[in-house]
């Protein structure tokens, strides 16, 4: 859902004007920089293994709309920043187990201008991570997985290296990029998997229209009839992030690493519930470096300083106000009481108010289950175990995973216990479930029940239903978008988009 | 969007020519001649959007500095006027206009008005960038600091943060940190962003050169050249580079190169140094000459090549006079160390060396470590009668091995009987 930040974020991107002329004398004048985009996590996942009712899944992505073709040398992941993907286990907001990416860039070939290459110029076609067939990887990137835990760090690598997973540049380059991608699964002591690299981005959504004031296809939305609500396999809008990869990272871990006493426990017990977020972070840098260099400047020591994070889906894009989101994304989930009130009394829910859709009056407390420990995610909670309101997507370890298949697009609005807000799964449309939810369908599902929805349903590129979760990136050459006026909406005739 | 917008433009570099900017001979356009092209499509598709027209004044500016014309700042300020126009006191567009004053090098005017937007939103992170180029600029390092750290703070590692305490950290003497963060910025760079590595890996070019490392300083601009073929700046300072190395044909044949690309008065004075020091009189002369014409036309104006042409009538056409008046001229409205650094030549070159002393000394303090200011502090130190300090600054500036370092030695050769 950060993809909406990179819209958001134009406006800022526009005024990324590096300095100017400082001196008359000297053109030291630096050209439109970009956003931090490395550092950008788009979207942030938490859900029981599919086929492992004892796994948790976490999948943090970052780099936004990254378009397939856009070579030469693609979108490898930023060896500056400390991935992270936090949980909490005794709902004081606080990380309790912590896992840490980083990433090591080598080149292999520097005198080659591309980051891939194969079948041309004496270098075989790319058909593995290293060794025999990997040649053309001049690019190629490798990371460690640490756990963090009762203060202890410990390297979760397994004495592997693990190799993150290219772009997907095309068919005469990478014959066989499924090969690739399933290389790029690791199985680690302990019954940990872990994969990385570029994947296509399971999030779906019709972008241009929910920013442009709302402004849905019609005859779809912005409330969807009752044949396209319950279809949750057509889409009847263009996604507008079909087509695009993502830089993906996936981790399946044990529940019982991360309970506070190392046990599973039944949905009703409130042990078994974790409160999770991903972000991202820099080393902390100032400008006069202290004498000593390792209090300053710690490149992967402690002076870390976050970019950016997410818990929920929706909570940095549509409710934190524009001017206060650099401040929510430097700060922790705990000291989160500060933007209370954008919660209690959300922006959109006036937006929908005043497109005629019947909304609850503030203060929105029935939005509270989304930032504090309470059922009925946490059905074993009493009002002392609330903890702050802190925005963390939180999962419930008891409640299995609902069986592929059996699984509902609107999560546990219809009653699929196991979707979103209860974790998140690709499957989940959280934007329609987080516009119903702003609406008040929590607080009266027949008053406030309005079946809000951007008219995607699901996935262009489908989803992946086992390890890692996420689809094979999209191919550079023969990948395309989907648009208004254009196929990719199979619920419409002839799968033509609505304009 | 900015990544859709990023998207467009690669299309348009493949399928489309701008219609009032000429290609250059190889037919391409640049990045900027790229942006404005786009910018002009979507405003034709959606006049009445004031992005469109945003998107336009950016473009414009980035043209400006590539092509150093600063007409294309008016033509940033009518389309700013136009985007104002369709949706008033903008935020974003108010910070383009802070970002046109100072690429018009009105520092004064820009710092009031990035000052005011300061106010109106306290955490706009990039508004702190535009009073640490204004602060810089007019010499008030203090409040750059300041601003440059809350905007590290605010966003940890956005790159315009990382440029800017890069910049800082050479002024304040911390090359090898400056070095490191903009390292940190390169890596940080998408390989598509060709002209913004190739930026970068100048800027890192240019701090190995200033300590004397021309090995390294080489390689580095040889791979911004690789990035972006001929990028003038990388083409400049490698000319400095052959200046050092004492290839001095190539100098000129570089020099010669960017002032083609980038027909400023500042270039044209570098390929006149470098044709002086290749022994080519008479085309030094020329250019020498050309340069001055050129150069008294903007003088007046804050966009200007009044440091050069204080140099040039110092050192070169031995006309003090007019030297110490253009330095005044430039020292009434900023105090940046370079500033101060050419005016304090003036004044040594007038016989004012108490003077002269106080400003060097002023610059200095800041703490950057150049071996050509600290060539002028020991010739002034030295006219001052002070020759401990003379003989302490001419060995600091000896030992960077760099510009200035040369000079710094035979002075220092005709001080130390013996050697």
């Amino acid at each position: 859902m950060k993809t909406i930040k990179a819209v958001v974020a134009l406006a800022l991107a526009l005024c990324l004007l590096a300095p100017p002329g400082v001196y008359a004398s000297s053109h030291r004048e630096a050209p439109i920089t970009a956003l931090d985009r490395t550092a950008d996590v788009t979207d942030w996942y938490a859900f029981v293994s599919y086929d492992n009712p004892n796994n948790v899944t976490f999948i943090l992505n970052v780099d936004p709309l990254l378009e397939p073709a856009n070579g030469p040398n693609y979108f490898p992941f930023d060896p500056n920043v400390l991935y992270e993907m936090h949980v909490d286990n005794d709902q004081d907001g606080l990380d309790d187990v912590t896992f840490q990416f980083r990433f090591t860039t080598q080149i292999r070939q520097p005198n080659l201008f591309t980051g891939f290459v194969g079948g041309i110029a004496g270098i075989p076609q790319i058909t593995s991570l290293d060794g025999t067939g990997s040649e053309g990887l001049s690019l190629r990137q490798t990371y460690t997985v640490t756990m963090v835990r009762h203060g202890r760090t410990v390297c979760l690598n397994d004495g592997k290296t693990l190799f993150a997973v290219p772009s997907n540049v095309g068919p005469e380059t990478m014959p066989d990029y499924a090969s690739l991608f399933s290389q790029g699964i690791y199985s680690l002591d302990g019954g940990v998997k872990v994969w990385a690299g570029t994947a296509d981005d399971p999030f779906f959504i019709d972008l241009g229209a929910a920013f442009d004031s709302l402004n849905f296809r019609k005859g779809v939305g912005p409330v969807l009839s009752a044949a396209i609500d319950a279809d949750d396999t057509h889409n009847y809008a263009p996604d507008a992030v079909g087509g695009y990869n993502v830089n993906s990272m996936v981790l399946e871990v044990p529940i019982a690493w991360l309970t506070a006493d190392g046990k599973i426990h039944p949905a009703t017990d409130k042990r078994a519930v974790i409160g999770t977020y991903g972000s991202t972070s820099r080393p902390q840098i100032t400008v006069r470096r202290s004498p000593n260099p390792a209090v300053s400047y710690n490149l992967f020591g402690n002076g870390y300083q976050q970019v950016n994070r997410e818990g929920n889906p929706l909570i940095n894009e549509v409710i934190i106000g524009t001017g206060s989101k650099d401040r929510f994304s430097m700060d922790v989930p705990k000291n989160d009481a500060q933007f209370a009130n954008f919660v209690l009394n959300p922006v959109l829910a006036s937006v929908f108010s005043s497109l005629g859709v019947p909304v609850p009056p503030a203060p929105r407390t029935d939005l509270l289950l989304l930032v504090q420990y309470e059922a009925p995610i946490c059905p074993g909670c009493g009002p002392k175990d609330a903890g702050p309101v802190a925005d963390l997507l939180r999962l419930n370890t008891g409640i299995p995973p609902t069986p592929v298949g059996k699984q509902k697009r609107l999560g546990f609005l219809a009653g699929d216990d196991a979707g979103f807000p209860n974790g998140r799964r690709p499957v989940d449309d959280v934007f329609d479930i987080a516009a119903r939810a702003v609406a008040g369908i929590l607080v009266d599902a027949t008053k406030y029940g309005t079946p809000l929805g951007d008219g995607v349903q699901t996935k262009t590129e489908g989803f992946n239903n086992a390890f890692p979760y996420v689809m094979p990136a999209n191919n550079g050459r023969d990948s395309s978008h989907t648009g208004p006026g254009q196929p990719g909406c199979t619920g419409q005739p002839g799968g033509i988009c609505p304009e | 969007m900015k990544y859709a917008l990023a998207l467009i433009l690669v299309a348009a570099a493949t399928f489309s020519f701008a219609q009032n900017d000429s290609p250059n001979s190889n037919g391409d356009l640049s990045p900027a001649q790229r942006s404005v092209t786009e910018a002009q499509r979507l405003i034709a598709e959606k006049p009445g959007e004031y992005n469109g027209y945003n998107a336009l004044a950016i473009a414009l500016i980035r043209r400006a500095r590539e092509t150093s014309d600063p007409g294309y700042y008016a033509q940033a300020e009518d389309a700013v006027e136009q985007s104002l126009k369709l949706s008033p006191n903008n935020f974003d567009t108010k910070q383009i206009q802070v970002s046109i004053l100072l690429g018009k090098h009105e520092f004064p005017s820009a710092l009031e008005a990035a000052q005011t937007l300061n106010k109106q939103v306290p955490d706009a992170v990039m508004v702190y960038g535009l009073l640490t180029d204004a602060n810089m600029a007019l010499g008030n390092y203090q409040d750059a600091e300041t601003s440059a750290q809350w905007m590290l703070n605010l966003r940890p590692g956005n790159l315009p943060a990382l440029i800017r305490a890069a910049q800082l950290r050479e002024l304040f003497g911390d090359v090898d940190g400056s070095y490191e963060l903009f390292e940190m910025a390169f890596q940080s760079t998408a390989s598509t962003e060709t002209e913004e590595r190739a930026w970068l890996l100048t800027q890192m070019g240019r701090l190995r050169l200033v300590s004397g490392n021309t090995g390294a300083a080489e390689k580095l601009l040889q791979q911004a050249l690789a990035e972006f073929l001929n990028y003038p700046e990388a083409m400049g300072t490698l000319a400095k580079v052959r200046l050092l190395q004492q290839r001095y044909e190539e100098a000129v044949a570089l020099s010669q190169q960017c002032y083609k690309s980038v027909p400023s008065p500042q270039n044209l004075y570098e390929l006149a140094e470098a044709l002086r020091l290749a022994g080519r009189k008479d085309e030094a002369k020329k250019a020498y000459a050309d340069f001055e014409t050129r150069s008294l036309v903007e003088s007046s104006a804050k966009n200007n090549a009044n440091r050069e042409l204080i140099f040039y009538y110092a050192d070169y056409a031995h006309q003090p006079d007019k030297a110490l008046a253009v330095a005044k001229q430039e020292y009434s409205w900023r105090h940046d160390l370079y500033t101060l650094d050419a005016y304090a030549w003036a004044l040594h070159v007038n016989g004012q060396d108490a003077e002269a002393r106080k400003q060097i000394e002023a610059a200095l303090a800041v703490g950057i470590r150049d071996a050509q200011l600290f060539r002028h502090a020991g010739e002034i130190a030295l006219q001052a009668g002070d020759r401990e300090a003379a003989e302490r600054y001419l060995k600091e500036s000896a030992e960077l091995n760099a510009m200035g370092s040369e000079q710094a030695r035979i002075t220092l050769a005709n001080l130390t009987p013996g050697r």
